[in-house]
């Protein structure tokens, strides 16, 4: 039973990321696995998109700053 | 539990998401150090916007969200990504039970919006790289968060529900922008690449085409086609209706999306209501009975046929554009009908609305009629939002039209008009004496929650009077009042129209209807049947308000009364009445009045005398029986025959009173001639004048209460009230008000039964004592003749000596007997006293009326209450000597 559920799931997970995948959203399959998680708790979807997106432009914004910086 | 798991799980997103620490360190140390600072900040962020109750701006749907994501792959020209995703969306799908993903729409919303920005950045970084990250990341730099996704990112959720007109589109290696319209996009500083762009357009269109025929057989206008059959009704040739699912689907036979499917179902539920209310339309009116439907239940019907046919023109319209194509929207050489299923979801909302609405009120209606009918229509119309009441006054104006007219013919005309018991008023088939208090009702069931309870109750009376005025009064000055009512009616600014929502118009009318016919029925009454000259005879003749020819009749069958109660003819009394009247001055009185007052003998038992069974009665007929009932009459009886009893227990003692008075001088005789047995005689007779003149003192006061505090006061009372009423409903509460309190204040009400029963025995016990005096003094009479012929008795002695004995046993006798009948008297004087005892203490028991002026008058020196304390005081004496002996020893 817990075999079989724990297949599943990750069934469903390599799925989801090959559809990731085919629509180049970027995401790594441990954050995928985060971003299901909260869907499943019936986080809104907008507002969870919109949060991934801000995240990344801060990271993006850190890593160029540092990265400016640095010489 | 839910917020705990998603904060675990959104501080795990922050990390994954945020460049790691060593990544940093190359950077700079001071860098990684402000990482934790931000990476707290944007977990702050992230969870309050989770935290904010965003609803998803658009439908919950998996199968559209997977259908928008392959049109996008697309029109990317990536057919073939598009193809790969359908395969894994399907496999995706198909999982389920536990361990597998349950809000796959979420997910699959948050990956294409993530692709879609994914992808936006890829066209920024590579053709306006410089400038837009250092602008994006500006904010960032300062240390603060960018503001929300801007205008461009929100496109993304609408751009499923209408084809884009333009897109920026990744494609391999090549950047282009692709244009539908005619007109050529301006590309804002993006680089156009162009490599055989007409040939990757045209075949990604026939890809996209191809798999949409695929996944569907029916055309979407063959599809609107059916709705629109369904909508009125109809099965059309793929959209059917269902009998187990209770609605209309597409017929299963079909391959048709999922998602079209769901949403044709949607747009039948128009249909499904149609039919309902079209169903009951034609139930009601077609093959019904008319007694289950009533007027109001056509009118009903006839204002949803109305509802019915603004819809059909809707219908009718939505038709007509079916054909026509859209206006500027052509996409590539296909040219798209006017109407798809999505417009026709717009289109239908609101006819939705008002149909579920009339749906509602043919359930709601469903078994009722008449007034009740009307009244659930009103309690749908208190509703706030402005179209539902719209349309519920339509209605109620048509629905109510008929009650109204039945008001308006019953309180102008007194036509009930109700062949179908819808009315709120009630007619029952009585008797002319009865119509006024049963002849009509309300029906409470009947009565629409609109019309007050008052007003209906005015409502009701109206006709009533007016009915009663015709029945009863062969009146027909009523219309004249009813015509007076309705110019007055229309003169205070309504046209004598009524309809729904003018109920104050309504007041208005039925007020003015009601204090004209009234006011005529009261006239008729007052002048025509001359109610208070009856009321005064009643009173002068039941209520012995007429003293002299009270006395007359009193005087003239007192001695047929003393006869057995089977041997008094009640023509002898009858005739005897007649002399009565004439004698007295009730003489003066008028014919007609005097014609009415009869001598009625109730039923009797064995051993009643005629004083129990005689009585006096006063006939009234149509109308002023309706006044003057039954049971009021019965009540009219009830105290005529107490205060009958009452005037022939003062008659007796005035009688006694008579009999006593010759014999002053013959007791001054007996206490002069000093003989012992004398005396004793003396000694009785005294008792008994005291005696008699103690029961007088009763008598006259209690009569006194009765004919000043009680009728007069009454009467005076009633006179003031009959001024006042307004209508025959305030008479006859004002009348019954005067009989009641002059039967509770005679104590004879059902609260003083004990007081009555009282005042019963003390009424026998005086006319015992009167039997007892009038013996007595006949017999002290016969001893007195007896000592004033001493001298003859004494020469009767000397001749007869034999016969000595025996008259000296005679004149013992009679001493004997006046013994005996000295200790009558005790008793009685004892009983009477231990009676009348009674009766003062229960005078301040009874509550509920004033006899504070009875029990002074009758103890006025206050000679019973000491009476009365010396008897209650003696035992306490007793008790009290022992302390005083205590005392003083």
């Amino acid at each position: 039973m817990e075999d079989g559920m724990n297949e599943r799931a990750r069934e469903t997970l390599e799925l989801a990321y090959r559809m990731s995948n085919l629509l180049k959203t970027g995401l790594d399959r441990s954050t995928l696995a985060v971003v299901m998680a909260l869907t499943e708790q019936g986080v809104n979807p907008e507002a969870l998109a919109a949060v991934v997106k801000e995240l990344r432009r801060e990271a993006a914004a850190l890593r160029s700053v540092s990265f400016s910086s640095a010489p | 539990m839910g917020s705990k798991e998603v904060s675990a799980l959104v501080r795990e997103l922050v990390y994954r998401l945020l460049p790691s620490k060593s990544e940093l360190e190359q950077g700079g140390a001071d860098r990684a150090g402000r990482l934790d600072a931000i990476a707290e900040r944007a977990y702050n962020y992230a969870v309050r916007i989770f935290g904010s109750r965003i609803v998803p701006s658009i439908i919950n749907d998996e199968g559209a969200m997977a259908e928008s994501i392959k049109r996008q792959l697309v029109l990317q020209g990536r057919s073939s990504d598009a193809l790969a995703f359908a395969d894994l969306h399907r496999r995706f799908s198909a999982q389920i039970g536990p361990g597998c993903v349950e809000n796959k729409w979420a997910l699959l919303y948050v990956l294409r919006s993530l692709a879609e920005d994914q992808r936006r950045e890829n066209a920024e970084t590579r053709g306006i790289a410089g400038s837009l990250t250092s602008t994006l990341s500006g904010p960032a730099s300062h240390g603060g968060l960018p503001a929300l996704p801007a205008p461009l990112d929100r496109t993304g959720p609408c751009d499923n529900l209408s084809p884009p007109k333009s897109m920026v589109v990744s494609n391999g290696q090549m950047l282009k922008v692709q244009n539908y319209g005619s007109t050529s996009f301006p590309s804002g500083g993006v680089l156009i690449l162009s490599k055989d762009t007409e040939n990757a357009k045209a075949s990604a269109i026939r890809e996209f085409v191809e798999l949409c025929q695929e996944e569907s057989e029916i055309s979407e206008g063959a599809l609107v086609r059916d709705v629109l059959y369904a909508c009125q009704g109809i099965d059309g040739r793929y959209v059917k209706f269902e009998k187990e699912l209770d609605g209309f689907i597409v017929d299963e036979a079909f391959r048709v999306p999922r998602a079209t499917r769901m949403l044709v179902r949607k747009l039948c539920e128009v249909g499904w209501l149609f039919r309902k209310v079209q169903q009951h339309i034609d139930e009601s009116i077609k093959q019904g009975h008319m007694e289950e439907i009533g007027t109001v239940g056509q009118a009903f019907c006839a204002s949803l046929q109305e509802e019915l046919s603004d819809y059909y023109r809707l219908i009718a319209v939505l038709e007509a554009q079916v054909h026509n194509p859209i206006p500027l929207m052509s996409v590539g050489n296909k040219v798209e009908n006017y109407l798809s299923l999505r417009r026709l979801l717009v289109w239908l909302a609101e006819p939705l609305v008002r149909m579920r609405l009339l749906a509602v009120l043919v359930d709601d209606c469903k078994g009722l009629k008449g007034g009740a009918m009307a009244g659930a229509i009103h309690m749908h119309a208190q509703h706030g939002a402005p179209i539902v009441r719209s349309i519920m006054a339509r209605l109620l104006v048509r629905v109510c039209s008929p009650l109204f007219e039945m008001v308006r013919r019953w309180v102008l005309e007194g036509e009930l008009d109700d062949i179908y018991e819808e009315f709120f008023v009630v007619g029952h088939p009585v008797k002319a004496e009865a119509l006024w208090r049963e002849g009509y009702r309300l029906q409470s069931g009947m009565l629409p929650s609109f019309i007050p309870e008052s007003l209906a109750q005015r409502i009701l009376r109206t006709g009533k009077s007016i009915n009663f005025l015709r029945v009863c009064c062969d009146d027909h000055g009523w219309a004249e009042a009813a015509r007076d009512a309705v110019a007055a009616a229309s003169n205070s600014g309504n046209r004598g129209g009524l309809g729904y929502g003018e109920t104050e118009a309504l007041e208005v009318m039925v007020v003015e209807a009601a204090r004209k016919i009234d006011g005529h029925v009261l006239k008729i009454m007052y002048d025509q049947y001359r109610l208070r000259d009856h009321c005064l005879a009643i009173k002068r003749y039941l209520l012995l308000g007429q003293g002299d020819f009270i006395q007359y009749l009193m005087d003239l069958v007192g001695p047929d009364l003393s006869q057995p109660a089977n041997t008094v003819s009640s023509f002898k009394l009858a005739g005897l009445l007649e002399s009565a009247i004439r004698a007295s001055n009730a003489q003066y009185d008028e014919g007609e009045i005097l014609d009415r007052l009869r001598v009625k003998m109730m039923p009797y038992n064995d051993g009643d005398r005629g004083w129990d069974v005689f009585s006096l009665e006063y006939i009234l007929r149509d109308p002023l029986n309706t006044i003057f009932t039954e049971a009021v009459m019965a009540n009219y009886l009830k105290v005529f025959n107490f205060l009958w009893r009452l005037k022939r227990v003062e008659h007796a003692l005035s009688a006694t009173w008579q009999t006593m008075k010759p014999n002053c001088s013959l007791a001054r005789l007996f206490t002069s001639s000093g003989s012992a047995e004398k005396s004793q005689v003396a000694a009785i007779l005294r008792r008994c004048q005291t005696l008699r003149n103690e029961m007088n003192h009763f008598v006259t006061n209690l009569q006194y209460y009765i004919m000043f505090e009680v009728l007069e006061y009454s009467w005076a009372k009633f006179l003031e009230e009959m001024e006042d009423a307004q209508d025959l409903d305030d008479l006859i509460a004002a009348h019954e008000r005067y009989l009641t309190s002059i039967i509770e204040k005679s104590l004879l009400g059902e609260r003083s039964k004990l007081l009555c029963k009282t005042l019963c025995s003390l009424f026998d016990l005086i006319l015992r004592f009167r039997a007892l005096a009038d013996r007595l003094y006949e017999n002290a009479r016969a001893v007195q003749a007896r000592s004033d012929s001493s001298l003859r008795k004494k020469l009767e002695r000397e001749l007869f000596l034999s016969n000595t004995s025996r008259k000296a046993a005679s004149m013992d006798f009679t001493v004997e007997f006046l013994k005996g009948m000295g200790d009558e008297m005790d008793g009685v004087a004892a009983e009477y006293s231990s009676l009348f005892e009674g009766f003062i203490a229960q005078l301040p028991v009874q509550q509920h009326v004033d006899l504070k002026f009875l029990s002074f008058r009758l103890d006025f020196s206050e000679f019973y209450i000491r009476q009365h304390m010396n008897m209650s005081t003696a035992p306490l004496k007793l008790k009290r000597t022992p302390i005083k002996a205590s005392r003083s020893s």
